[in-house]
């Protein structure tokens, strides 16, 4: 494969990459409303995590 | 105001910087009101923050951003956690809850939870009502409407139980809905 055709798939593979660690985290900052959150397993989406 | 409008707005300090953004709101332990929020970053990067905001942190609730005097009214998102929890719910997100009324019928499930906030300088954040995609029951199936809530109220992850006579009180939007809020408080208490 020609130089070009690797750099080609090199920018591929690392927008791939980006796009899904900013979907991951989007989803991540998604919110909620949170009731009773005494019980970690129960905390949902919104339990605090980092 | 609905939480959904609150949620993804900025945390900015009085002095102009821009901390973190809301990411859920937390209701209080007695139930009732807004206990405080948890906080993710800003950017496209960011997740979610270890450090969060208890509503008595909150300098104003605007309607583009939530102001704090400074970066130290951030605090570990457990302790603001831990003072809204109360014993015996089972915990956990309400958006997509079942709210049944004390006689036991299916209203529908919450799509988005108002709040109010009441008294000068950000006194408290009342929750006043339930934004809910209509059950059978309320005559619109699949409508989103809004149910007026008591002062306080039960609330777990998993059903949310209003009295039966919030039906009469349902709204479609959210002007007038402080008025049908009133009333149906005040009903209550006349009963009580």
């Amino acid at each position: 494969m020609q130089w070009w055709g690797w750099l080609i798939v090199a920018l591929v593979v690392i927008a791939l990459i980006v796009g899904v660690v900013v979907a991951v985290q989007a989803r991540r900052r998604r919110g909620g409303v949170i009731v009773d959150p005494a019980d970690p397993a129960g905390s949902g989406p919104g339990s605090g995590e980092s | 105001m609905r939480t959904s409008a609150i949620t993804k707005r900025p945390v900015v300090t009085l002095d102009g910087e821009d901390v973190a953004q809301i990411k859920d709101v937390v209701y209080s332990a007695g139930g009732g009101a807004v206990g405080g929020f948890t906080l993710a970053g800003r950017g496209l990067f960011a997740g979610p923050l270890k450090q969060g905001l208890a509503w008595s942190s909150v300098a104003a609730l605007g309607s583009d951003a939530v102001m704090i005097a400074d970066e130290d009214a951030l605090e570990p998102t457990q302790s603001v956690l831990d003072r809204s929890a109360s014993t015996g719910g089972s915990g956990g997100d309400i958006l997509g809850s079942q709210v049944l009324t004390d006689s036991g019928t299916d209203l529908g499930t919450v799509v988005d939870v108002i709040v109010e906030v009441s008294g000068a300088d950000s006194g408290q954040c009342d929750v006043v009502g339930y934004e809910v995609e209509a059950s059978q029951a309320l005559g619109t199936k699949g409508t989103k409407v809004l149910i007026p809530l008591p002062d306080a109220v039960a609330a777990s992850g998993e059903h949310l139980i209003v009295p039966a006579s919030a039906k009469d009180f349902v709204g479609q939007d959210l002007a007038g809905f402080g008025a049908a809020v009133e009333a149906f408080r005040a009903q209550l208490r006349g009963q009580g």
